[in-house]
């Protein structure tokens, strides 16, 4: 009885690697344990894929 | 005036456009609504014929008559970290915290009822075609035989959630893949099953709509070792998304889809073909755009920045001062 669509899935990857930031309340940013603010880093971005389209988010389907 | 952001904590991607809002000094109050009731809180009056309401999150307090735009990012479920969560209580706090903010004058990116009205593939198909897009030959169905005989008629064919979401239990991606010719369509009946005909692209378009901005990138599709891979989100590729032109019919079309869809924000998504073609496979309502940002460089969060600064309606232009207060 399985929906012909789920012939296609795959086990989702989880993305739960801790990142190198931290939320500071105070400044409503992310930031770096040496104080950067993680935005503005986009080397780092890149590398964790966290701003990036993926498929199988829990939360929000529309990215 | 205040810009009301609506989302979680990590959200990175959100920070963009908040390093620039506060470059240039406007007033800024994230909040999650998964907070409420714990580290975020509402209030609000109906008295003597008129509202007054306040909001506050990480010590800082706003009138709602205060917020100029809201920006819904990903925020999260209402209540969802309260400190005895319910479904009764998410419901309550969802209600209480949008309905004040339905009819406060701000400025919405995106308003909630078109948010929700857009997430809809189907009536996104529709509106690409209303609007001089090209949309692939497209079935959704609950009929095999419907799917065996579109199978027939195109016989290079893609399949797709309908819904965009992936099933939880257990966690499983549901990436688009190709469909063999052979394939036994019996199971169509257990699910609306969206099958689309495959274009042949040669590149995969992210154009990001911001108000009337439209900043497209371009990712050119390499030979993949392995063909039957079509999604660009499951694939690595070591090609970076490079800024493009966008056709001005194309542009046309785009900005006809966001009015008729009462979108502030769309990142919608093109396949390229062989004769440079741009053909719609979505609009997300709220799609990702750090990561074009990050490769191509376009100022998308400096657009969204500006876009959420202007002014509320009836607001002064050069209305700055209070809105947003510490909490003691």
């Amino acid at each position: 009885m399985q929906p012909f669509a789920l012939n296609y899935a795959r086990p989702a990857v989880e993305l739960e690697a801790t990142t190198p930031y931290v939320y500071d309340s105070g400044l409503q940013l992310n930031v770096l344990l040496d104080g950067r603010v993680a935005a503005g880093d986009h080397a780092l971005l890149r590398e964790l894929g966290t701003t990036t389209s993926t498929a199988g988010s829990k939360t929000h389907f529309d990215d | 005036m205040t810009v009301l952001i609506l989302t979680c904590e990590e959200d990175v991607t959100a920070d963009m456009v908040v390093v620039h809002l506060n470059a240039s000094g406007v007033p800024v109050v994230r909040l999650d609504p998964a907070d409420l009731t714990g580290d975020a809180a509402l209030s609000g009056e109906f008295v003597h014929g008129s509202f007054r309401g306040h909001l506050s999150s990480g010590g800082r307090l706003v009138s709602i008559g205060g917020i100029r735009s809201v920006w819904v990012r990903r925020p999260g479920e209402a209540a969802a970290r309260a400190a005895e969560p319910s479904a009764w209580l998410t419901e309550e706090s969802g209600q209480a915290l949008y309905g004040m903010l339905r009819d406060c004058g701000a400025r919405w990116m995106n308003e909630p009822d078109a948010a929700h009205r857009a997430r809809y593939k189907p009536w996104q198909l529709r509106l690409a075609q209303r609007c001089g897009l090209p949309v692939p030959a497209t079935l959704i169905t609950t009929f095999p035989r419907a799917a065996r005989e579109f199978a027939a008629r195109y016989p290079d064919l893609v399949v797709k959630p309908v819904s965009g979401a992936h099933p939880q239990d257990p966690p499983l991606a549901v990436p688009t893949s190709r469909v063999p010719p052979e394939a036994d369509f019996s199971a169509v009946a257990h699910g609306p099953t969206l099958l689309q005909r495959r274009v042949a692209k040669r590149a995969d378009i992210r154009l990001t709509a911001v108000g009337a901005e439209l900043l497209a990138a371009r990712k050119t599709t390499l030979a993949c070792p392995d063909p039957e891979e079509v999604d660009v989100r499951f694939t690595a590729s070591p090609e970076p998304w490079r800024p493009a032109e966008v056709p001005p019919r194309v542009a046309e079309s785009v900005r006809a889809y966001l009015r008729a869809a009462h979108l502030a924000y769309g990142a919608f998504d093109f396949a390229e073909d062989g004769d440079g073609t741009w053909w719609f496979l979505e609009c997300n309502q709220s799609g990702q755009f750090g990561f074009v940002e990050v490769d191509t460089g376009q100022p998308i969060a400096r657009t969204i920045a500006e876009w959420l600064a202007r002014p509320a309606f009836g607001e002064p232009v050069d209305a700055g001062g209070p809105g947003t207060a510490a909490v003691g």
